[in-house]
């Protein structure tokens, strides 16, 4: 018996000595760890790796957002949204840098394929309604928000127009923006509900319009074909990407003249200031890095080297990571198709971190994200949790500011309702891979089919013009003639090819080398359609543009002549039953009451 | 007579240039004017939905009241904590997003309580220590 009870209390003793050493390696946390993702402080979840910030990306040919972790970096969900969705402010506020001042309500991206803005709500996770825009118009970029958060500004990239946009119905005004070419690029607004920017990608110039009256009023000279374009968060500089200079134009917002050109890295793309705009940092595509320069110093400070082709990006809310957005993933990842993942990297920017300035994250994403915008997690409520009819009335807080969706409904949206739209990304086209086609490039009868042959580089298309006449069943062969992926020679390149607009969910195909892409539909609509490559392949890939036009019946088609009320109505970007929450289309083209619409 | 008008014309040409010329010189680069749309600072007074700023890492300090948006919020620029405008306390460091509708009167849209701790405060004081001023743009 006592030799049992000396056992059992040697056990009791060895098992306590075994712990001790385990409380002992218990990691002692320091504030710096206090902000890293595997050891947060202790949530209202059981779930361990919550993030504290979330990444909306606009996925480009995925037609989805990407809702990704911060810092995590883990893909949570993709929001369905249309065919190329490119740029977007949350709603909001545009107060602050790039993440602005959100409510938490939604964001507006454009898709440039479909030439449409999708309304998604947050809260719900889901597309609430499209604004069909005016036609042609050829969106790319939806970025610009007014201070007061009723207006969006956005280009017509493709047609060389500009809008301004009234998000409760949809009503526009659409300048013109001559001389051609005329490309408007990325836009931003002043804060103070003066100015909007956008450069001009052809002009090598900034535009600058006032934006209640939305007009044009000046143009500033800046470096070779001006990309990323932001105001920073003072209100008192504009960013701009020289793409061709490898420098970005500073311009004086009260003087509206460029105050001093910095050479960056070459091929800067897009800016990011941070949160107090002590910094900006710059995407330069060419020279594979992240450019920090400080607007104060007003010198590029410090670089930072990234693996394949950055693209977009984009930063924490807490100024703690920048996200560059990389184009190619060539020998990174395990094959999943034809077209590679192209790839999310996250360099961590705190100067007081050890690992500042390095890559402390790499993970494959879906489509070929464009712009990335992040907010705190904690705008996003927690509706699954026995709350979800505070949704519809009683909304939410944030600190003192109660944020409502209201019971009144809006302009396509009815009273205490939530649509849940997933817009097409196909409508109706029949979509094959062949082996390399060799035809000559061009259009041929074949029986009743006419059959485009279209060959795709770095950077351009053969041919460059397309006449088929309306109500013809076309088939397209679509091949990728690169020998060497031009200037990046990244053998993942992949050549797209999308007739922007009415046949944007039609048309958008892919090209790898050794095999041609085939697209069949029937040309029901009249009209001038640009047709661009929504795959990113290299720094001229804004280059890339042909135009298709689809004869009206003893006629030719133009930007005048064409099916555009018919158009306009987005018809085929939803089922019928859920076309009620369309908003906007040509009826409400130049209805904005402008000089008595306050922006502020 | 038309030289008369000539030589008023001329004269108001030239005020106008120096005019302009005054008014170009203060703004970018000599830190920061009521037109911005950020200012930090530290909170000096608190009233009803209305603060006073005394800005930091600039030359010379500059002290703001700014009125709240009805729309406008605090946070902590860590983890993105929601606060009401009853905590923030005089002499926290604070940035304030707004803008100025009159010339007169600042709106803020978003208050955002800095961490003296976070490495962006630590490099603007660092900086302004070392005589390169936030706002004064060389």
């Amino acid at each position: 018996m006592k030799k049992k009870l000396f056992s059992l209390l040697t056990l009791s003793v060895a098992l306590v000595a075994l712990n001790l050493p385990a409380e002992a390696k218990k990691v002692i946390l320091t504030d710096k760890d206090a902000r890293d993702w595997h050891v947060i402080a202790p949530q209202d979840s059981d779930y361990p790796l919550r993030d504290y910030a979330i990444l909306y990306d606009a996925g480009g040919t995925d037609g989805a957002i990407g809702v990704i972790g911060i810092p995590s970096m883990k893909t949570y969900r993709h929001i369905k949204c249309g065919t190329d969705m490119h740029n977007f402010p949350f709603s909001g506020s545009n107060a602050g840098n790039n993440n602005g001042t959100p409510d938490g309500k939604y964001l507006y991206v454009s898709d440039k394929g479909s030439d449409t803005i999708d309304e998604v709500n947050l809260q719900t996770g889901w597309v609430e309604r499209i604004f069909a825009l005016p036609k042609p118009f050829g969106i790319h970029h939806s970025a610009a928000l007014s201070p007061n958060g009723k207006y969006l500004f956005a280009t017509g990239e493709l047609t060389g127009k500009m809008l301004k946009l009234r998000l409760s119905d949809g009503a526009t005004t659409v300048l013109d923006i001559p001389p051609a070419p005329s490309a408007p690029d990325y836009p931003d607004t002043s804060k103070d509900g003066r100015y909007v920017f956008s450069g001009n990608y052809y002009h090598s110039a900034v535009m600058v319009f006032s934006q209640d009256p939305f007009k044009l009023i000046k143009e500033i000279p800046v470096g070779k074909n001006p990309h990323g374009t932001n105001v920073s968060p003072t209100g008192r500089m504009v960013s701009v990407c020289d793409k061709l200079s490898a420098t970005i134009s500073i311009i004086d917002v009260d003087q509206l003249r460029v105050r001093k050109v910095i050479p960056v890295g070459a091929g800067p793309l897009h800016n990011q200031f941070d949160s107090l705009g002590k910094y900006v940092y710059n995407s330069c595509f060419v020279s594979d890095s992240t450019s920090k320069t400080d607007v104060m110093r007003m010198q590029l400070v410090d670089e930072f080297p990234i693996h394949y082709r950055c693209g977009h990006n984009s930063i924490a809310p807490d100024d703690a990571y920048y996200m560059s957005q990389n184009k190619f993933s060539t020998g990174l990842f395990t094959p999943t198709g034809i077209i590679f993942a192209v790839n999310f990297e996250e360099q961590d920017i705190d100067e007081t971190s050890p690992t500042y300035g390095k890559s402390v994250k790499l993970a494959p994403v879906d489509g070929e994200p464009h712009e990335g915008r992040q907010i705190f997690a904690t705008y996003i409520q927690r509706w699954n949790t026995g709350k979800g009819e505070d949704l519809f009335e009683k909304g939410y807080d944030l600190g003192d500011y109660h944020v409502s969706f209201g019971a009144t409904g809006r302009p396509g949206l009815p009273a205490n309702v939530h649509s849940q739209l997933e817009p097409t990304h196909t409508a109706d086209s029949v979509r094959t891979w062949i082996p390399r086609d060799d035809g000559k490039p061009g259009v041929t009868k074949e029986g009743d089919v006419y059959v485009v042959r279209v060959k795709g580089f770095s950077y351009g298309y053969v041919p460059r013009f397309i006449h088929v006449p309306k109500g013809a069943k076309v088939r397209i062969i679509y091949t990728n003639i690169d020998k060497a992926a031009g200037l990046t020679k990244n053998p993942d390149v992949t050549m797209g090819f999308t007739a922007a607009g009415y046949y944007g969910p039609r048309t958008m195909i892919f090209a790898v080398r050794g095999m041609s892409a085939v697209d069949e539909f029937v040309a029901d609509k009249a009209g001038e359609f640009e047709y661009y490559c929504q795959q990113f392949c290299g720094p001229l890939h804004l280059e890339m543009r042909g135009t298709f036009f689809v004869d009206p019946p003893g006629g030719k088609a133009s930007m005048g002549v064409g099916d555009y009320d018919e158009m306009s109505k987005q018809d085929t970007m939803l089922a019928p039953g859920e076309r009620q929450f369309i908003v906007g289309t040509n009826k409400l083209m130049n209805k904005l009451n402008e000089g008595s619409e306050p922006v502020i | 007579m038309k030289i008369k008008s000539m030589g008023f014309a001329f004269v108001f040409a030239l005020v106008s240039m120096v005019f302009m010329a005054q008014n170009a010189v203060a703004e970018m680069g000599n830190g920061s004017t009521n037109k911005d749309n950020l200012q930090i600072g530290t909170i000096e007074k608190l009233g009803n939905r209305e603060l006073t700023i005394a800005t930091k890492f600039e030359k010379d300090s500059k002290k703001y009241t700014m009125k709240l948006h009805p729309d406008a919020y605090v946070m902590t620029g860590d983890r993105g904590v929601f606060k009401k405008f009853t905590e923030l306390k005089a002499g926290d460091l604070v940035a304030v997003y707004g803008w100025n509708l009159t010339g007169n009167d600042y709106v803020a849209r978003r208050i955002v309580i800095l961490d003296a701790n976070s490495y962006l405060i630590k490099r603007l004081d660092a900086d302004a220590k070392a005589g390169v001023y936030y706002k004064h743009e060389k």
